[in-house]
């Protein structure tokens, strides 16, 4: 792992332990990841007992050359976004751990298991309600976004 | 607690080496794997280089923390558990096997500017350049005028010059080469400072 810089040597690691102990339904294509280190895809599983049971999702990362100090960019993407009062048809998604709350020490992973639970903690299927206005008038990365998180209890 | 059949001393023998001799190896592995991990920075997840613990406990590499540091200057927290956190009052580590015992937070950089360099070097890149020079050679031209008025000073107290050879005219000379040494004395102060 020599010559990497800082950020490549830190997504190698985390691309190797989510290889090797991967969160219950989360699975990353790793050949891309691979190609690209600063940009993944994953495979999000809806967990069963939830709203999303069956379900399959795509969740886009990507990296900066400053990351983990800067936040990874993170929307889902692909045929399926999911219904949510938090995500939007153009798969953004309104966390406060991707933008105002990002920490160094959080890692896919844990964007992983906080996507995954936010999903399964709803308790009815809706798009956010400026959904219609957002998509239209949104930056194309969701970081470019001033979210205002005032329901977290959804 | 004497009487008790200590299952935690330390030294109580291994249960059946033979039956579970096997697992207990792997489990062993495992074991090391996770003590590694425990010293890995919360930041890089390598083993923590020039490592610092916060106050709540948490270790990273001194460059690593300094990084965040710097980037989320508004809202220092801790990014594991987002304790208030600064460079005050983390606590360096010092293993047994890092021969200089310097404080991390002493390399890297750590105050982001208002900071003087260290002096090798510094002071002879900069001699002949621009504001230094001018600040040096006024410093010195100013100095010798200093040192003829105060001579003049000390002859005008006296209504006559005083004679050649005689005590008064030796104190004079005798003062002013002690003058003249101060003068060339602050002049290398000047010099070398
Ligand atoms: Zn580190
Ligand atoms: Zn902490």
């Amino acid at each position: 792992m020599a010559g990497l810089s800082p950020s490549e040597r830190r997504l190698q690691k985390e691309l190797m332990s989510l290889m090797k102990e991967p969160p219950p339904g989360v699975v990353v294509d790793v050949d891309l990841a691979e190609q690209n280190i600063l940009q993944w895809i994953i495979q999000m599983e809806g967990v069963s007992g939830t709203l999303y049971e069956g379900e399959q999702f795509q969740l886009q990362f990507k990296f900066s050359r400053k990351y983990p100090f800067d936040s990874p960019e993170v929307t889902f993407i692909g045929a399926n976004i999911p219904v949510h009062p938090h995500v939007y048809s153009n798969g953004h998604i309104c966390l406060s751990i991707l933008t105002d709350d990002w920490s160094p020490a959080l890692s896919v992973q844990s964007v992983c298991l906080s996507i995954v639970s936010m999903l399964s903690s709803c308790k009815e299927k809706k798009r956010p309600p400026d959904n219609a206005f957002y998509v239209k008038t949104c930056n194309k990365n969701p970081k470019k976004t001033k979210w205002w998180y005032h329901d977290d209890s959804v | 607690m004497s009487t008790s059949a200590s299952p935690a001393e330390p030294s109580a023998s291994p249960p059946e080496p033979s039956t579970s001799g096997n697992s207990s190896q792997k489990e062993g592995a495992g074991e090391e794997a996770r003590d590694d991990r425990n010293f890995e920075c919360n930041i890089c997840l390598d083993t923590a280089k020039n490592a610092v613990v916060s106050m709540c406990g948490h270790l990273f590499c001194w460059p690593c923390l300094h990084q965040w540091l710097e980037t989320a200057s508004a809202r220092q927290v801790c990014p594991v558990c987002k304790a208030a956190i600064s460079r005050e009052k983390v606590v360096p580590l010092y293993g047994r096997g890092s021969s200089d015992q310097q404080d991390p937070r002493e390399n890297s950089a750590p105050r982001p500017s208002g900071q003087r360099t260290e002096p090798d070097g510094s002071l002879f890149n900069g001699f002949g350049l621009g504001d230094n020079s001018f600040h040096l050679s006024f410093g010195i031209g100013a100095f010798p005028f200093g040192f003829f008025t105060s001579t003049f000073n000390l002859g005008e107290t006296r209504p006559s010059p005083a004679a050649m050879g005689t005590p008064q005219h030796l104190e004079e000379q005798f003062l002013s080469k002690i003058f003249l040494w101060l003068a060339i004395i602050f002049i290398a102060w000047l010099l070398l400072a």
